[in-house]
């Protein structure tokens, strides 16, 4: 059975797709936000690149609008179509040399985290580890993101950036390392 | 606590932090999104007429109004006639731009 919303949803994707004006400026008032949150918190800081994404995205979800089927919320489809353009931004940063870095660091090693405690604050714990992703090279802030926030796996992130499995786990190793050692001396 | 290894730590940093609270789009990026999609709309063929659009009961802005009521054919009406509208230009610029009169698309993506 078709949800009030979803035949809302339907109901504004014919009006797009017959080319009503109205509709149009409807469907980016009602999903710009969403998309401009999403994307603005997964490529942070790097700011100067979100709106050109967000519009790359609302092109795209407007492009692919005919293949709707009204299955789900069309939020939820636009922002898997977000989801899609932000692991291709992933994607086509992580292709890109790595940073010169330390010897492996082998990601069993177990480490101390002194300042742990401090976890106990929430918004300690947000404010230090924004800060502290702002301050990562883009290769180690893009991968702990991608890992840890899109929960992909190093197999998948492997697959998608063209790199080996050992690859991007010697990858997320030195940007835990990295990320340790700014959060505990920062 | 003390011996957690990298993984475990990232993983509590993840599921306390999550992303940061963002603020709603900018509308200049809203009114730019909205005039490349009608150009394309508008470059694969006719928009939705305005006079279509009136009787599917959606308002138009007064520019809008007067070429719907003036006498010109369907097709005239079908135009995207935002692209030659100081709105357009002043809602793709600037924040807040200073354009109020109601069922202007651009009046309506500043207000969302």
């Amino acid at each position: 059975m078709t949800s009030a919303v979803e035949a809302d949803d339907v109901r504004l994707v014919a009006a797009v797709l017959q080319k009503d004006r109205k509709a149009t400026a409807e469907f980016v008032a009602r999903y710009t936000d969403a998309v401009y949150a999403y994307v603005h918190t997964r490529l942070a800081p790097q700011h100067d690149l979100v709106d050109d994404l967000v519009q790359e995205i609302l092109l795209a979800a407007w492009e692919n609008l005919g293949q709707y089927r009204g299955a789900s919320a069309l939020r939820a489809w636009v922002m898997g179509i977000a989801r899609h353009k932000v692991e291709d931004h992933y994607r086509a940063r992580l292709r890109a040399p790595e940073p010169i870095g330390d010897a492996d660091n082998d990601p069993d090693t177990p480490v101390t985290f002194p300042k742990f405690d401090q976890l106990l604050d929430q918004e300690h714990l947000r404010k230090n580890t924004w800060r502290v992703l702002r301050g990562l090279p883009e290769q180690y802030r893009l991968a702990l993101i991608w890992r840890y926030w899109e929960k992909a796996s190093a197999r998948e992130m492997a697959a998608k950036a063209g790199k080996t499995e050992k690859a991007i786990e010697r990858l997320l190793a030195r940007a835990r390392a990295e990320f340790r050692e700014r959060w505990n001396h920062g | 606590m003390a011996n957690l290894r990298d993984e475990e730590f990232m993983r509590l940093i993840a599921d306390g932090a999550g992303p940061a609270e963002s603020e709603p789009a900018p509308s200049h990026l809203k009114a730019k999104i909205y005039s490349a999609l009608v150009r394309r709309q508008a470059e694969s063929g006719p928009l939705m007429s305005l006079t279509k659009i009136k009787a599917c009961g959606e308002e138009l802005c007064v520019f809008e109004e007067l070429v719907r009521i003036a006498p010109l054919g369907e097709r005239a009406k079908s135009l995207n006639i935002c692209r030659v509208c100081h709105a357009r230009v002043l809602a793709e610029h600037m924040e807040n731009a200073p354009i109020y009169w109601s069922g202007c698309p651009y009046v309506e993506l500043k207000k969302a």
